[in-house]
């Protein structure tokens, strides 16, 4: 699992291309003394021996012999071949007694030679030149030192770029890790923050570094949000109470007004009041709505059976579905448990049950399930939802044209739909043949982001 | 215990009471209302005001606005709990979110009522906390024919055993717990069934009028009865 981790890290492909880079130059340098000494040395080599064999050849033979005898004597590594032949082929003078078979073409040739006195043979290049008197001088040199050095150079390459791929990666992994295990610590803190926790900061390590300065500056960022966001709450704060207050006592004179003896101004207080009720409690819901949206309740997450709050639910609407001749049946059997607010989960599955009874006929269903998943669902057999209005029910206040007559504010499913966000889940519509249902389940968005 | 009560409902005039609220027009309005019920109503506007007033006459309920000229006033009911002062008190504020419901709580308010609210219902629960007695540990209740087991969990009419089911008995003590008060729809959902907020429905008038059924008498009036907007009343003859 860790090795998958690994590969999506940055850190670890950054170190992989470190690694092949460093290795690719490594195997450059490597390549290029292989190459000096394999061939550009030779190269040299047989251009110095043709060199000198053929300004030697046109000397007269007693200065030839002097010279190939000196030659032979300061050859104390035993590199040097020489051989002076006559016209017939004869041999007359050095450490070659037969001219090995090659063309007498004043050209270097490569061949295998038995060395003096070992039974091994070794590469020798030689240059064979015929003499102005029809004789042929043969000068060589053993490549023996130069394939022993190539070998070396080739062993120390294999020796040398292995340890060097190995501690690269290795290196690079281990960068790698501590990098990521900083982005996870990183990642859980911001998922934390996600989740509604604003108090959490980022990770600030010891030693200060480039990650540190974004980190750091994206703590202040936290802490200037929460600040703005205390400041609208403490602005919003003040204008409910400067606002409330007058509609409070708004709201009180009404009242009296209830009971004044002229009835056109009891009927007059009366419907203001339904007027200013009406307006309160939208007012109110958004207020709540947005309390919900901002995440600050979750704070008071706790362990809850989402089939308790359903099985509550059902209690409580019982007894109005059976005034309206509507059964309705509860399909919990096993505890379904989730980490919430129970109050407003139970209030998210009341404002459904609510609408599914509202909306259902006499003589209608309603069915409530509970379930792992977790998944609650509330299903009627009502008129449905018309396709045309499926995107639309779930707009703020929307109510759909074909219940107008139906009492209820418009903000039922938003408030449903909010307080499931919160938890992490989301409400949809599941399919409406026959009737409507809404089903409250896992996001999919933010499964695909944990 | 019961005829205490119910002289005590006509008592009122001697209940003082000590409402906080520095608003002058609302002060006006709640204490008018208040006094319609018979309650000597004490305004206190500061903090230095709320310490001699309870000093001088320790009242029998207390409304306190959570805003005292632009300050919190939990402060202050956390000096008063802090100096051992146990009056019921309800706290009335502008600010309805649950947290700020749970922090007055949590400072020593014994209820919350978010303005603004309907007048009727400060008023009743202005009633429920004054008569709020100390019968939390009480094993039967009794509220005219009725008597209530809390033990077996078992209801009788006169002789006869009523089978309720479990929330109709705890709706049925809530009353028998408050007799002869205005109980709310909101105090129901509140304390029987411990919802906050509800959709627009009649859900709780559904369930009195099912309770209704099981504990009436055939031909006689409702033990339970409807109080125009505002609730509903256990109405118990002394």
């Amino acid at each position: 699992m860790w090795i998958r981790e690994l590969f999506r890290s940055v850190a670890f492909r950054v170190a992989a291309v470190f690694a092949l880079v460093v290795t690719a130059s490594t195997c450059a340098v490597f390549a290029f003394v292989y190459w000096q000494v394999a061939t550009s040395d030779l190269a040299r080599l047989r251009t110095i021996l043709v060199d000198e064999a053929t300004k030697a050849a046109v000397e007269p033979t007693g200065n030839v012999e002097r010279e190939l005898a000196r030659r032979l004597t300061r050859d104390l590594r035993q590199v040097e071949y020489v051989g002076l032949f006559d016209r017939s082929g004869a041999y007359l003078y050095g450490n070659v007694n037969r001219l090995p078979g090659m063309p007498i073409d004043d050209k270097a040739h490569l061949v295998e030679m038995r060395r003096q006195d070992t039974a091994a043979t070794e590469p020798v290049i030689f240059v064979a030149v015929r003499r102005p008197d029809g004789g042929v001088l043969l000068l060589g040199r053993s490549l023996y030192e130069i394939y022993a050095l190539r070998r070396s150079v080739l062993q120390a390459l294999a020796i040398g770029i292995l340890p060097t791929i190995v501690l690269a990666l290795l290196t690079g992994t281990m960068l790698s890790l501590r990098a990521s295990r900083r982005l996870q610590a990183i990642r859980d803190a911001i998922n934390r923050i996600v989740r509604g926790d604003l108090r959490e900061r980022l990770p600030v390590h010891r030693r200060p570094d480039d990650i540190d300065e974004v980190v750091r500056a994206v703590n202040l960022m936290l802490d200037e949000i929460v600040r703005l966001m205390e400041q609208v709450k403490t602005v919003g704060d003040n204008v409910a109470h400067d606002l409330r207050t007058p509609l409070s006592i708004l709201r009180a004179r009404l009242e009296r007004g209830l009971s004044s003896p002229d009835k056109e101004l009891r009927l007059a207080a009366q419907k203001s009041l339904s007027d200013l009720d009406r307006a309160l409690a939208m007012v109110t819901a958004l207020l709540r709505i947005s309390e919900i949206e901002s995440g600050v309740r979750r704070g008071a997450f706790g362990k809850l059976d989402l089939a308790a709050i359903c099985r509550d639910v059902f209690e409580l609407y019982e007894p109005l579905a059976e005034a309206k001749s509507v059964a309705m049946r509860l399909e919990a059997p096993s505890p379904v448990p989730v980490t919430g607010d129970a109050d407003l989960l139970r209030e998210a599955v009341a404002n459904l049950v609510d609408n599914a009874i509202k909306f259902t006929p006499q003589g209608g269903a309603v069915m409530i399930t509970a379930k792992e998943g977790p998944l609650v669902r509330v299903a009627d057999n009502g008129p449905g939802v018309a396709a045309s209005e499926h995107d639309k029910i779930f707009k703020r206040s929307y109510r759909s044209t074909a219940h107008k007559n139906i009492p209820g504010n418009g903000l039922g499913l938003e408030m449903a739909a909010t307080i499931a966000e919160l938890h992490g889940f989301t409400l949809r519509l599941a399919g409406d043949m026959p009737g409507a249902a809404f089903e409250i389940g896992p996001s999919e968005r933010l499964k695909a982001a944990s | 215990m019961m005829d205490d009560r119910v002289v005590e409902l006509h008592n009122n005039e001697s209940t003082p009471l000590l409402l906080v609220e520095d608003e002058f027009d609302m002060a006006q309005e709640i204490s008018l209302a208040l006094q319609q019920q018979g309650y000597a109503v004490q305004i206190a506007e500061t903090e230095g005001e709320v310490l001699a007033a309870t000093r001088a006459r320790p009242p029998a309920v207390m409304v306190v606005d959570r805003m005292l000229r632009g300050t919190d006033s939990l402060a202050m009911i956390e000096t008063l709990r802090g100096q051992g002062n146990r009056v019921p008190m309800l706290v009335i504020s502008a600010l309805s979110s649950v947290d700020d419901r749970i922090l007055g709580l949590k400072a020593g308010g014994d209820d919350y009522l978010a303005k603004p609210f309907v007048m009727d219902e400060l008023v009743a629960r202005v009633e429920a906390l004054r008569r709020r007695a100390s019968d939390a540990r009480v094993t039967s209740l009794k509220a005219g024919p009725l008597t209530m087991d809390l033990v077996d969990r078992t209801v009788q009419r006169d002789d006869k055993l009523l089978s309720l089911l479990p929330r109709e008995f705890n709706l049925l003590e809530y009353f028998m717990r408050h007799p002869n008060q205005i109980i709310t729809r909101a105090m129901l959902l509140e304390d029987v069934w411990h919802y906050r907020t509800l959709p627009q429905t009649n859900v709780v008038d559904v369930h009195i009028g099912k309770l209704r059924r099981k504990i009436d008498a055939a031909g006689e009036p409702s033990l339970i009865e409807t109080v125009r907007a505002v609730g509903f009343m256990l109405h118990v003859d002394s």
